[in-house]
This record gives structure tokens, sequence and C-alpha cells, in this order.
């Protein structure tokens, strides 16, 4: 279905969105780069432009490993007026197999930044953020918007407590993933002459999905809904069913709603604790290490299955989702000549409550999804006089009582950044 | 090269200059650059210029305790980094005198903790760019 080309009961709010970006992207492609890159210093700003190159094994992080190569291109300004800022940026992600899945995503905020003595300062933040993808995963396109305030203060000089509140609403042109979020969290940390931080936080989150399930079909359901584990390699069948808000979801293999004649919304909550050390060692060396232990309080998954695809948003999984814990070790290295590594381990242990372990043929195993992942990842950055350049290299392995989730993949990252040369503000 | 776009870049080229020629009380000199080590004794966030957030400011005192400077860092870095009381650090930045004032580096690199903090380019043009806000919850591999 073209995206210009709203079919019935097609979410209305979507299909005037797109059109207009579409003729705005035609009239202005050429003028808007002009002026932004120019004009902007006049009146102070950054402007911050990034390329980046990712090769992935498995897209879809499925047993069905698709590979991919992915570029994303990103142009960001940012305007100070004296304690506000304000920040716009667009990215352009292109895929080069599986072209779907090409989006184009742009961000608009301002933070303001309020000073309570020399030692604290509150800071707030509100933004509006949209996505637009193409073809079989336009049912991924959304808009939304984020509310942030924290606070900050200095207890004593190597001592901080910080407090912060996020709530963020999205509307997605697949209506299943309709959400409404908030999260809340303490930390406090403290720095040893021996060069050793120790951090707590505790935190609290809150999803609701708005409606998340489909209406009863009108014929008793006979057949299993199918997990198309069985080779599309995440074009597959998935859960498509009409209905969907208008739009049929064809994109991953994981993906599966459930039925409710009620309707309604659904929510999901949790508290969880987690702890870092840090270590300095010498001038060149810092060691970390962290973990987190993350329960559901109420409530569970409103979906039978879920899927989470590289370096795209992920509407049915994320940080609400999972019960667990997770481990991390952490190594960075300043070394001569401007380049810094950074090498990481994580793993993790997480269930998804309310998520069905199923089988290839998509019938549900009985027992609720468990995933166990060992992640490693390391970063070489050089940086130049007015750029950084970059090589990453990332490896999962990811166990999963749900066998579609049985997979292992490398990724290779590469790019730079360039900060524009721009007016000479605050400070220089 | 049809002639919008020909009269657009003319408008902002001349946009541009003035930009150039602003000459704030204290600039990001290159001529003056120096490079310390020190222990951070205080962090205050600070109004240091019109027209911007108040500054994250640190009180570094320099290794063997000879003097103590004032180093600048950027508003965005109260929220975006944690910064302690006793860190020992490297600062690589242009320092700039003021009588009857504690010496000052408008900071261009700092180090500490193993990392390399780049704040400004190397003719001093900032790097940073807004606040924390927090950014989308899209995992990316070798982000770490």
């Amino acid at each position: 279905m073209s995206l210009l080309s709203p079919g019935p009961g097609e979410r209305r709010p979507f299909v005037l969105i797109q059109r207009g970006f579409c003729i705005m992207i035609k009239k202005m492609r050429r003028i808007v780069p002009v002026l932004l890159l120019s004009a902007w210093p006049m009146w102070g700003g950054t402007v911050y432009f990034s390329f980046n190159q990712h090769a992935t094994e498995n897209l879809f992080q499925t047993r069905e490993a698709v590979s991919d190569q992915i570029s994303a291109f990103t142009l960001a300004v940012d305007q100070d007026l004296s304690a506000l800022s304000l920040l716009a940026s667009a990215s352009y992600s292109i895929f080069r197999e599986t072209s779907g899945l090409s989006f184009l995503a742009a961000d608009v905020g301002l933070d303001y930044l309020a000073p309570a003595g020399p030692k604290s300062a509150f800071y707030f933040a509100a933004g509006g953020s949209g996505q637009f993808y193409r073809q079989a995963y336009a049912p991924f396109s959304s808009v939304g918007a984020d509310l942030l305030g924290a606070f900050k203060t200095y207890l004593a000089p190597s001592s901080i407590l910080k407090i912060q509140w996020q709530g963020h609403y999205a509307v997605f042109r697949e209506s299943l993933f309709d959400f409404l979020s908030q999260s809340a969290s303490l930390s406090i940390d403290k720095y040893f002459p021996s060069r050793t931080t120790l951090k707590a936080d505790a935190a609290w989150g809150y999803k609701y999905f708005l409606h998340p399930f489909l209406p009863e079909p009108i014929e008793a359901q006979t057949e299993p809904l199918l997990a198309s584990g069985g080779g599309t390699g995440g074009q597959g069948q998935g859960s498509s069913s009409g209905g969907l808000g208008g739009q049929r979801y064809q994109g991953g293999s994981g993906f599966i709603p459930r039925y409710n004649s009620g309707g309604g919304g659904s929510g999901i909550g949790n508290v969880s604790v987690s702890l870092l050390a840090a270590q300095g060692l010498g001038d060149v060396v810092g060691l970390s290490a962290s973990a987190v232990r993350q329960w559901i309080v109420t409530g569970e998954n409103p979906f039978q299955s879920i899927e989470e695809f590289y370096l795209v948003q992920n509407p049915s999984a994320d940080a609400f989702s999972w019960d667990g814990h997770q481990l991390n070790a952490r190594l960075t290295l300043a070394l001569p000549w401007e380049i810094s590594v950074k090498s990481g381990y994580t793993y993790s242990d997480k269930t998804y409550p309310g998520v069905d372990s199923m089988s290839l043929d998509g019938v549900p195993l009985g027992s609720v999804r468990n995933d166990r992942r060992d992640l490693v990842e390391t970063r070489l950055q050089k940086d130049f006089r007015r750029f950084s350049v970059f090589i990453a290299y990332s490896y999962v392995d990811n166990s999963s009582t749900d066998p579609l989730f049985e997979w292992k993949s490398h990724y290779v990252m590469g790019g730079f950044e360039w900060n524009l040369p721009t007016a000479r503000k605050g400070g220089v | 090269m049809r002639p919008t776009i020909a009269a657009l870049s003319v408008v902002a080229l001349l946009a541009s200059v003035p930009a150039a020629g602003q000459t704030p009380a204290r600039f990001y000199n290159v001529d003056t650059e120096v490079r310390i080590e020190g222990t951070i004794r205080e962090i205050v966030l600070e109004p240091r210029y019109k027209g911007t957030a108040p500054f994250l400011v640190l009180r570094v005192e320099e290794r063997g305790g000879a003097r103590s400077f004032d180093v600048e860092i950027a508003p965005s870095w109260f929220f975006g980094q944690d910064v302690h009381g006793g860190e020992r650090v490297e600062i690589v930045g242009s320092l700039a005198e003021v009588p009857g004032q504690a010496p000052t580096i408008i900071a261009r690199e700092l180090r500490y903790r193993g990392e390399i903090f780049k704040l400004r380019d190397k003719r001093g043009f900032p790097n940073w760019q807004g606040g924390s806000r927090a950014k989308r919850g899209i995992r990316r591999f070798g982000s770490t």
C-alpha cells in the first residue's frame, strides 16, 4: 500500500503527516541544507553531522539470519538562548538489502537548565520525535512526545545525588503499539581518594499500551498463529491479520499479538536497583563493573511473542518488558595520539512475563520466554582536528527458551562525526 | 544553479560573516593553549557569558600545588557527566588571565578515568550539544 494512499481505516494523521512531509522534502531538499549549514553560525548555534556504516549478519535477530548493511546520516543543530537550549536533528538510515526498513527520524526539543545555587540545578526538557518507515515496516512509523525533569546536587564535592522523572507518549501507525510510559530514578554516588567511584541507583517504570489487543475474530481461530521460523528470514507472515488499525504488519517473524474481545489497555510496571563500581588505574586506564536487577511488579507484556530488530526501534520489546538481571564489565583506554579504546562485556538473563516460548511451528511450549545473552563489544576511536573516526565490533550470543530466538551474530561499524565550525559562543 | 539557490547561498554566506567577527570579552585563543594535570578541588555552576546557560566550572589545583585554575567546561556537562571533587584530571585549554581574578582555562579536552572528552575542536569551536535529553532507546552495539 502506498504511503500516500490511505486505505480503508488507515490512520489519517500519519497519512497527512507523511504526505506533507514528502511535499516538504521535495520543495526544501536543496534549500534547507544551505540555510542550516551557513546561516546557523550567525546565531551562535552548533551544527553536527555524522555518518555511520553498519554491517550485521542478523538484522532481525532470530535463528533465520538475514545480513544487511546500514548507512546512517545524522544532521543536528543546537541553539542556546540564555539558559534555554533548542535542539533539532534529522537522520536517515538506509538498509541496503531490506530497503523497507529504511527510515527517517526527526527530533525537536528544548532544554532548560535552572541553577539552584552553585552546587545544584534543575533540568527540564521537552521534545517531539517522529520515525517514518517505508513499505512493509510502515506500521513502525510513530510520532511521540517526551517530558523530562531532573534535579542534581553535590552533597559534597565527592558525592552526587540525582533524581529524574521522564514521561513518553507515542502513537504508531500500527495502533497496537501505542503507549504511554513514565519512569523515575534516584541515584547517589561517592568518589574515594583511591580513585574508586561507587554508585547506587533505584528506578521505577510503568508502560501502558493503550490498545494492544486484536478484536476476537468472528470465526474461532482454529490454527495456531504462525511464528515463521521456517525460513522467511524476517519477511514472513508474522502475525499479520486484517484490521490492525487498517495496517497489516508484515515485518518481522517474531511478533504475535493477542486477541481480546474486551479490548482495553494493558500495563506493565517494574522496579530496579543497580550498583556500579569504577576504578581509575594511572592516567590511561579506566575499569568499571555494574549489576542491574529488575523486577516486574505489576502487569505483564500484552503480546504473545515479541521481537527485537537491530538498529530499529522495537515497539514490543524494550526496557520495560523484562524481569531479570544484567552484569557489565567495561575497560577504557586513553592512548597517545588522540586514540581511545572502549571494550565491554555484558551478560543478561531476562524473562519476559506474558510472552510465551513457542515452537517453530507457532505452538506455545507452556513456558514463559527467557533469554540469556552474552555481548562483547569494542570500539576504537581516533580524533583528528575537526572530526573523529571510529570502528567498532560486537558479537552477540543469544540463547532462548523460544527456539526462534536462538541466534548469534557479528556486527561491524565504522563512521565519522564532524562538528561544523560555527560561531564562537559561550566561553570561546 | 537555479537563481533561487544562488541567491540563498549568497545570503547564507553573508549571514555567516558576522559570526566570524564576533569578539566576546574572553575567547578561545589557540596561542595561549596549555596542558595541565591536577586535582579537582571544587565544582560549581556559574553564569559566565551572556546568552548561555551557566557553565560547569572546576577549580583545579595543579599537580604539586603550584597553582590553581578555574576551568570552564560546558553548560550541558552539569547534567551530562558526573565529575567529582578529588578526581585527577588532565586538561588542555586556552589560558586567560584577568588581573584580580583566578586564572581561567577554557577547556578543549578533558582526560580522566581513562577517557578522553572532546569539548571543542582544535580551533576552540564548541563540540557540546544541548543537555542530557534522553535519546530514544534503540540499542546500538558498538556504542559502549
